[in-house]
């Protein structure tokens, strides 16, 4: 036991983080709170760092069956992906320190929970069975709900808490549903079983049937196309930190647990879906990108953005190829900097109460040259114009569905929604970069003073600029890193 | 007689979850409750039938017992009058139908087309309370882990639910 206790080392610290901020709020000050927001964060610092431990990193090549009997994973995606997840969760702590003042009570519970969210995401990244993936899934989804309907005294938070509580839940009975089916054919919860019996395991349809309600579960964490009606109402009404943590985190962990078994465990079954996962992946793009025209609420917008990134992240999976989920964690990669950016400024500049619509961008070059900088790159990354993280991820997720199109004509037709969904979105990414710079106030409205921004969301915006424009312009080496990560196999035993 | 057990408790479970549900002589929400713990009831005879009788004896302890309580205390203190009866919308009745058949059909031939002939299974599997310790448990084969992390969520869940149900925002 003692030997298998340093795989699970990163989560324990993170776990013992989450608890040692709800013991450390009793002996603080409620005045200090903020301080205890940026310790944690700090905390969270410290274990991204160990994540690069030679001891640490050197698990990769250990044998697998030693890790819980290979439930438990620790290679290349899990690493990139646990450090990814650390990353979204420092940049959402040091925002929730930020937002902190509106939250009213439980602020050092908020934190704990963002810290309790990140180690089920951190689980996720390791999962190899399904009582994991559901474990996982479960601990991150229920953590929101809290989360998701933190300010109490605002309706629309509760609201968006009891849709995701119900649609969630529903989500869950559904892929439960699948886990029982599956392993009920399979006889096995175990990913490396379901790899070693993928041929025959093809022929039996109570199977399929298992696998597709597994699919509809993770789907909706994704927000793909028929199960995406939850995220536009649930992102509006959410603490802003919430939603940022939401759609970057566990959208990923949704993805890294398709990506361990569409593309991992079953590639078969993935080969025979093709052309669902193909209608599914078009769909998700068309839908996202066309309801996003006539949004005025930034975060509305940004759900529906949310969607069609989903969209275009699913082409890495029906790609099928090592390729294809290089381009899902590059892309992944991209926009995590760019939505928390953006959810960032959204943020800074509602504090005053203006609301949410998309006038409270306008006159921002004037009130902050620098977040106006930002906020344009984070559009134009969304939108995917070079030289940005979000095009050249685009380009790649385009790149891996081309190189398998011949003979697939279905493929091309993908590639023409994707293109389509890309110009389509231009136009409303930069209906918001128009506001900012040629927005116009109504006459009689004063000019807003310059917006102040304290130092810790300065330094993680301008990390944030600084990854975007990285990703976009020097791609050589995180391709390289992202190409070590995908490379996922099933041990066979 | 298994088999005829099988069928007694099968159809209780069945038609007591369709009354808690459907019910058309009460609409109170405790006969409903009651209906929910004759399902229960009958499952965990359908568990003993399967020689699971860790589980029939958690099933009654945990559901029939302290889950029941609860929503009953809960209905009682919340003082749930008798909900007036909805009006049904003829679209959304017949949508439900639609796609719940739809949904049973592609099941029940996903069934018959694995399942062409079962061969009697002549193995007993006893669940004793030893043997489902020692799969939750052990530590090169167990569920260890996935048991450990359900830990972490029910304390997020515990927590969760007392802030969000706090009286005095502070």
């Amino acid at each position: 036991m003692g030997d298998q206790l340093k795989f699970v080392q990163l989560e324990m610290m993170v776990v013992a983080l989450g608890l040692l901020v709800l013991i450390a709020d009793l002996a603080m000050a409620p005045s200090r709170r903020r301080l205890l927001g940026y310790l944690s964060a700090a905390g969270l610092f410290v274990v991204f760092l160990l994540s690069f431990r030679d001891g640490y990193t050197a698990l990769v090549n250990e044998s697998t069956e030693a890790f819980f009997n290979s439930r438990y994973k620790v290679d290349g995606l899990a690493l990139f992906f646990k450090r990814f997840f650390l990353i979204a969760g420092i940049f959402v702590l040091v925002f929730a320190v930020d937002f902190s003042e509106r939250l009213r009570s439980g602020m050092a519970e908020y934190y704990s929970f963002i810290v309790f969210a990140l180690s089920g995401m951190m689980f996720a990244a390791s999962a190899n069975d399904f009582s994991m993936l559901f474990v996982s899934i479960e601990l991150i989804t229920i953590t929101f709900y809290i989360l998701v309907s933190f300010q109490r005294h605002r309706l629309h938070s509760l609201e968006a808490g009891v849709k995701y509580l119900i649609l969630g839940a529903v989500s869950s009975a559904f892929m439960i549903y699948g886990i029982a089916l599956v392993f009920g054919v399979a006889g096995s919860l175990q990913f490396d079983d379901l790899h070693a019996q993928q041929s025959e395991l093809i022929q039996s349809k109570v199977f399929l049937f298992g696998m597709l309600f597994l699919f509809a579960g993770l789907a909706f964490k994704i927000s793909a196309f028929p199960f995406q009606v939850w995220a536009p109402d649930v992102y509006q009404g959410a603490p802003t930190p919430t939603t940022a943590f939401l759609a970057v985190g566990s959208k990923a962990a949704g993805f890294v647990l398709l990506i361990r078994l569409l593309v991992a465990a079953v590639p078969e079954v993935t080969a025979e879906w093709t052309s669902v996962l193909l209608v599914i992946s078009a769909l998700t793009i068309l839908y996202g990108n066309l309801c996003a025209l006539p949004q005025r609420n930034l975060k509305r917008l940004l759900a529906y953005s949310g969607i069609a990134n989903a969209g275009y992240l699913l082409m890495g999976i029906v790609a099928q190829s090592e390729e294809g989920t290089v381009a899902i964690l590059y892309y992944l990669a991209g926009y995590l900097f760019t939505v928390m950016a953006a959810f960032m400024i959204i943020n800074l500049l509602t504090k005053e109460g203006e609301g949410e619509d998309i006038s409270c961008l306008s006159g921002l070059s004037k009130r902050s040259p620098f977040l106006a900088f930002a906020m344009t790159l984070a559009a134009v990354s969304l939108a995917g114009i070079p030289p940005l993280a979000g095009f050249f991820g685009k380009f790649l997720l385009v790149k891996s569905v081309a190189t398998e199109a011949f003979g697939n004509t279905c493929f091309f037709v993908l590639l023409a929604v994707a293109v389509f969904g890309v110009v389509v979105s231009i136009y409303y990414y930069f209906g918001i970069v128009r506001t900012i710079f040629w927005g116009r106030r109504k006459a009689d409205e004063p000019t807003p003073p310059p917006v102040t921004i304290g130092l810790p969301v300065r330094i993680v915006l301008g990390c944030c600029v600084a990854a975007m424009l990285y990703l976009g312009l020097l791609p050589n080496k995180p391709v390289k890193w992202a190409e070590t990560a995908a490379k996922v196999g099933v041990t066979s035993k | 007689m298994e088999s005829i057990l099988f069928n007694i408790f099968a159809v209780l479970a069945v038609l007591s979850a369709l009354l808690v549900v459907v019910n058309p002589l009460s609409r109170s929400p405790v006969t409903s409750a009651m209906f929910l713990v004759t399902t229960m009831i009958s499952i965990s005879g359908l568990f003993v039938l399967l020689n699971a009788y860790f589980l029939a004896a958690v099933q009654i302890l945990v559901y029939a017992g302290a889950v029941m309580v609860l929503f009953l205390f809960v209905i009682m203190l919340l003082d749930v009058q008798e909900t007036a009866r909805r009006k049904l919308r003829i679209v959304s009745l017949v949508m439900g139908f639609v796609a719940v058949g739809a949904l049973f059909g592609v099941y029940k031939s996903s069934v018959e087309a694995t399942y062409e002939d079962v061969e009697a299974v002549d193995e007993v599997v006893v669940g004793s309370t030893e043997a489902l310790a020692r799969g939750l448990f052990s530590k090169d084969n167990g569920f260890i882990l996935p048991f450990e992390i359900v830990s972490i969520l029910l304390l997020v869940a515990m927590i969760g639910a007392i802030l969000l149900s706090k009286k005095e925002l502070r």
